[in-house]
């Protein structure tokens, strides 16, 4: 009779079974990876023994007679366990029952150990361990072990003909599904894909190989457009989709490699791109955020790291100087590409930037060269159309720009009818993009235009145009007096424009709590006071009138200044509708009270008229 | 313009802001929709898009914004609440009430009676005093009424939460700050654990908790731990000028370590936002390091500092050299003024021990080198 003890954990296995499968793994099917990840360990470990050994992973899945769940044989050639290292895993077990101990234990060989045969409790009850190590007498040990924490070790009474391990699972009635031949090599290519040594599986008498040769990147191939339809035929099959371009990647620090994918559309602004990353070959995560700098949303990758630490959970990177390290060298790969691209083909780059432009600016502001380089192809949006700033500044010296859209609207089109360029750089990154413009050319000048600006550009009235409009201008400040608006009559294209409206973004504030004081109670009415009186004081809102404009012309000479007053107050309102400003109670009373003046005059006239005709 | 044309401009804006993250491109596209349906007459829309609105500018750092938009929202739901869900707008309230103080322009009154205001609409909401009994805390204490808010404090630290009370990280945040305010460092770096681990956390946690432990930290010797919440703590203030007061903190926090050039470079990006910030405790906060940091700059003897300061600065300068007296008398007349203002408007002198505080920091002041690779979180 051999030595049988019956042993007990030291600890409530059920607690940290439950800690594992609650926070550390997003889902049973990990065991796999636990299970390959301890193969993996194990062959590098003989490797550094004997160079040359190329090891292998079998799994086997054993199918029961009587129909009962199966068993999962999952073996490798690797450096095996001596009885003395068993004891040792199976005391960080008992030490596991913290989250952080068991960070720590994952670092070292035997803990990973322990650690990765735990997991397998997520789906079976019972396990056996059958190994034989390289290193010592040459006997073979078995533990069992039982998801209520009672374990036996002994030796083995069937002995290892070779050193490495074999695992046997038995499948729960409840886990059964995970057990299927399908779904074992799924799982497996799933984490193990890009092992560069085989991994067989065996079902019903008959063994394949599950993956092939390693990484796609790492593979020699015929020529350079051959690699890049092998890295997009790659990439499709990763993330199905089919990306427009693919960019190698590599670092030293945390000796990372892999490839990153141009996305064929434009991704969110906020999308976190999630990537694809293995450690060590073995799939760690496939929502890995933290890997490239936070400009970089454009691609996807697909990357191996030797040397980066991976959280406790194993599903993404440890943030720390190396990984900082290998996100800047990522980085400056992507860098690299958009520069030459931007060197050797232009169009290209204007292709891309149609799609990933955010990207694209956000470097640009970081990057005093890559502006340099860029600025030429990013296109805005101005008052003359869209064009570049190299463009504008063929056309004029200093670069005039708006913030805000609001300021935009009011100035696009009068200032397009002048002749006058001004950008809209109300959109992310643009106006950052053109004050940074004479810190890198200090030759440019930019300046920022607001729409009440927009009329000093326009012409003068001649002196005896002024005398003809001057009733007018009386009859409108008094008029508009109550609106808190200024006149002013002056020429400016296009003329079918009677008047413009303009303020700036402090006036449409002040408008908005105009507006919402009009609706609230006393307390809220009295605070919208408060806050229209402490607001910095802007300057107040001016009306243009057009004098190009007929109807301006023909109110100039208008006698009845009633009449006058009220088409003053009409085209106040229309001026305001247009620009799309939303009326106040007072204005809104305005046009009720006009259009209704309007259509009696008209009527009245009308009618004279009609029967003037009639003599 | 066709009624179709503006609604698929609303949509169109609305997607675009869905896009953005917390700041002034954000905001200024939710009001471009809000304008839109108020010119359209369309309230239901207007509700929604403003609701949208006090998010967008609560968190992207225009509190004016955010009052506005709520007290049009609110009289809305009052004048018709079958039509208007106020539900949400028990929230927001709390946002908007809870930043009145920061206007000196918002007279003592006004924000005692919205006080009173919340509170009984909290009450007919059925929501316990936890949320209420927090507000008069902090505007308590932000007025400086000392003994006030430690008695609002004993009540809200005892009060039971409910379905309207912050979430923990929030609380938790907000007790940190009392025991900073009392001094007792130790003890608001134990109650932080759970956030500096990334225990704790939400839309604004750990951002402004690293900030305020800077200071503590560094009073205590904690170097280490100091820089490595400045560095993890910075990155996630930078872009969004809701966070002004943090990036105070982060400048004084290198000015008592003698990195001065890391925050001349904070001072020169963010200056601009301190320049039209609409909550004047932000601007507050922010001259006041900043005033701190010149200082620094003049202790070493150096008269001229080249900066990119923005244009709207009123001593801009072109070529970008500026006297480090006349920097540091701006930034420091912004903040006295500034603290004048609110003080006469409390009828205490919070504001005046707050610059005195500022004054007596270089006593503070303890020499720590800051390497740029961030350490292991």
């Amino acid at each position: 009779m051999a030595r049988h003890v019956d042993h007990r954990f030291q600890i409530n296995l059920r607690g940290v079974i439950d800690l594992l499968s609650h926070h550390l793994y997003s889902s049973p099917g990990v065991y796999v990876r636990e299970l390959l990840q301890n193969a993996t360990d194990a062959i590098r470990a003989r490797q550094l023994l004997e160079p040359g050994h190329t090891g292998t992973v079998r799994v086997e899945l054993i199918e029961k007679q009587d129909g009962g769940p199966p068993t999962l044989l999952f073996s490798d050639d690797g450096v095996g366990l001596t009885e003395e290292e068993i004891h040792r895993f199976l005391a960080t077990i008992g030490e596991s029952s913290k989250r952080e101990a068991l960070a720590e234990r994952r670092n070292d060989f035997i803990g990973q150990f322990g650690i990765g045969l735990l997991s397998c409790f997520m789906v079976c009850d019972e396990l056996l361990v059958v190994t034989r190590s390289v290193k010592g007498d040459g006997r073979t040990m078995e533990w069992r072990g039982r998801h209520d924490g009672t374990y036996s070790v002994r030796p083995s009474e069937h002995p290892l003909e070779h050193p490495g391990t074999q695992v046997f699972l038995v499948a729960r009635q409840d886990t059964a599904e995970l057990f299927t031949a399908e779904r074992v090599r799924q799982l497996a290519l799933h984490y193990g894909g890009l092992l560069p040594f085989p991994i067989l599986l065996t079902v019903a008498g008959s063994t394949a190989r599950i993956n092939t040769e390693g990484a796609p990147w790492r593979r020699k191939y015929e020529s350079s457009s051959e690699r890049r339809a092998a890295l997009l035929a790659y990439g499709r099959e990763v993330f199905g989709s089919d990306f427009i371009d693919c960019i190698p990647l590599k670092s030293s620090s945390g000796d990372v490699e892999g490839v990153a994918f141009v996305l064929p559309f434009s991704p969110h602004y906020n999308a976190k791109q999630k990537h694809r990353v293995y450690l060590k070959n073995m799939l760690l995560s496939e929502s890995a955020e933290n890997l490239l700098p936070d400009w970089a949303f454009f691609v996807k990758c697909v990357v191996n790291a030797n040397d980066l630490r991976p959280t406790a959970s194993r599903e993404s990177f440890y943030e720390n100087d190396t990984l900082a390290k290998a996100r800047e060298s990522l980085g400056q790969a992507l860098r690299r590409y958009l520069t030459e691209l931007a060197k050797d083909d232009p169009r290209a780059l204007q292709r891309l930037i149609a799609l990933h432009g955010l990207s694209v600016k956000a470097l640009a502001l970081d990057d005093d060269d890559f502006y340099r380089l860029v600025i030429g192809w990013l296109p805005f949006e101005t008052s003359l159309g869209m064009m570049t700033l190299v463009d504008y500044r063929k056309q004029s010296p200093t670069v005039r720009y708006v913030s805000s859209l609001d300021d935009f609207r009011q100035v696009a089109r009068v200032a397009a009818a002048q002749g006058l360029c001004v950008v809209n750089a109300a959109y992310t990154y643009d106006t950052d993009l053109i004050e940074k413009l004479p810190r890198v050319f200090p030759d440019a000048q930019v300046e920022p235009f607001s729409a009440g600006e927009l009329p000093q550009s326009f012409e003068e009235l001649t002196l005896d145009e002024r005398e003809a409009v001057f009733p007018l201008i009386k009859v409108a400040e008094l008029a508009l007096q109550p609106f808190r608006c200024d006149v002013a009559v002056k020429k400016f294209l296009p003329k079918e424009v009677p008047t413009l409206y303009s303020s700036d973004a402090e006036g449409s504030f002040r408008r908005d709590a105009e507006r919402a004081r009009e609706e609230s109670d006393d307390l809220y009415g009295s605070m919208m006071d408060s806050m229209l009186g402490g607001a910095p004081g802007s300057d107040r809102p001016l009306l243009t009138f057009n004098f190009l404009n007929p109807v301006v012309r023909k109110l100039a000479g208008v006698t009845d200044r009633a009449l006058m007053k009220v088409s003053v107050e009409m085209l106040y309102v229309q001026a305001l509708l247009l620009g799309h400003r939303p009326l106040s109670a007072k204005e809104m009373a305005l046009l009720n009270q006009g259009l209704l003046g309007l259509i009696a005059a008209q009527l009245d006239g009308g009618e004279d008229s009609g029967r003037g005709g009639m003599h | 313009m066709t009624a179709q044309d503006w609604r698929e401009q609303v949509e169109e804006l609305l997607e675009r802001a869905g896009r953005l993250r917390h700041g002034e491109a954000k905001v200024m596209a939710l009001e471009e929709a809000v304008r839109l349906a108020d010119t359209h007459g369309d309230l239901e829309r207007a509700f929604e898009v403003r609701d949208e609105l006090i998010d967008a500018a609560t968190f992207g750092g225009f509190p004016d914004k955010a009052l506005v938009a709520f007290a049009w929202c609110r009289a809305q739901a009052k004048k018709d609440p079958e039509r208007f869900e106020s539900d949400m707008l028990l929230w927001k309230q709390k946002w908007v009430v809870g930043r009145l103080d920061d206007f000196p322009h918002i007279s003592r009154k006004q924000i005692q009676e919205a006080l009173d205001d919340i509170e009984q609409t909290y009450a007919r909401a059925d929501a316990g005093k936890r949320a209420i009994l927090k507000l008069r805390y902090q505007t308590a204490r932000d007025m400086g009424e000392e003994a006030e808010a430690q008695r609002y404090w004993d009540q809200w630290i005892a009060a039971p939460r409910d379905h309207l009370t912050d979430c923990r990280a929030c609380d938790l945040d907000d007790e940190i700050d009392h025991h900073i305010d009392l001094g007792e460092y130790a003890k608001a770096l134990e109650k932080a654990r759970p956030i500096l681990e990334g225990r704790s956390s939400c839309a604004e946690i750990p951002h402004l908790t690293y900030g305020s432990v800077l200071y503590p930290l560094l009073k205590l010797e904690r170097l280490e731990e100091a820089r490595d919440c400045h560095l993890h703590g910075y990155p996630m203030i930078s872009r969004n000028r809701d966070f002004l007061a943090t990036v105070g903190e982060h400048i004084e926090f290198l000015a008592l370590t003698d990195n001065v050039a890391r925050g001349l470079t904070l001072f020169e990006k963010h200056l601009g936002w301190a320049l039209d910030h609409a909550s004047w405790r932000d601007r507050f906060t922010f001259h006041a390091a900043a005033s701190f940091l010149l200082s620094r700059v003049m202790a070493e003897d150096r008269d001229t500092v080249s900066l990119r300061l923005p244009k709207a600065f009123p001593l801009y300068q072109a070529q970008g050299t500026y006297a480090a007296r006349e920097l540091h008398g701006w930034v420091e007349t912004q903040a006295r003024e500034i603290a004048a203002r609110f003080d006469t408007r409390n009828g205490t002198a919070r504001f005046q021990k707050l610059l005195e505080r500022t004054r007596e920091l270089s006593r503070d002041v303890y020499p720590f080198v800051i390497d740029a690779a961030p350490g292991p979180k």
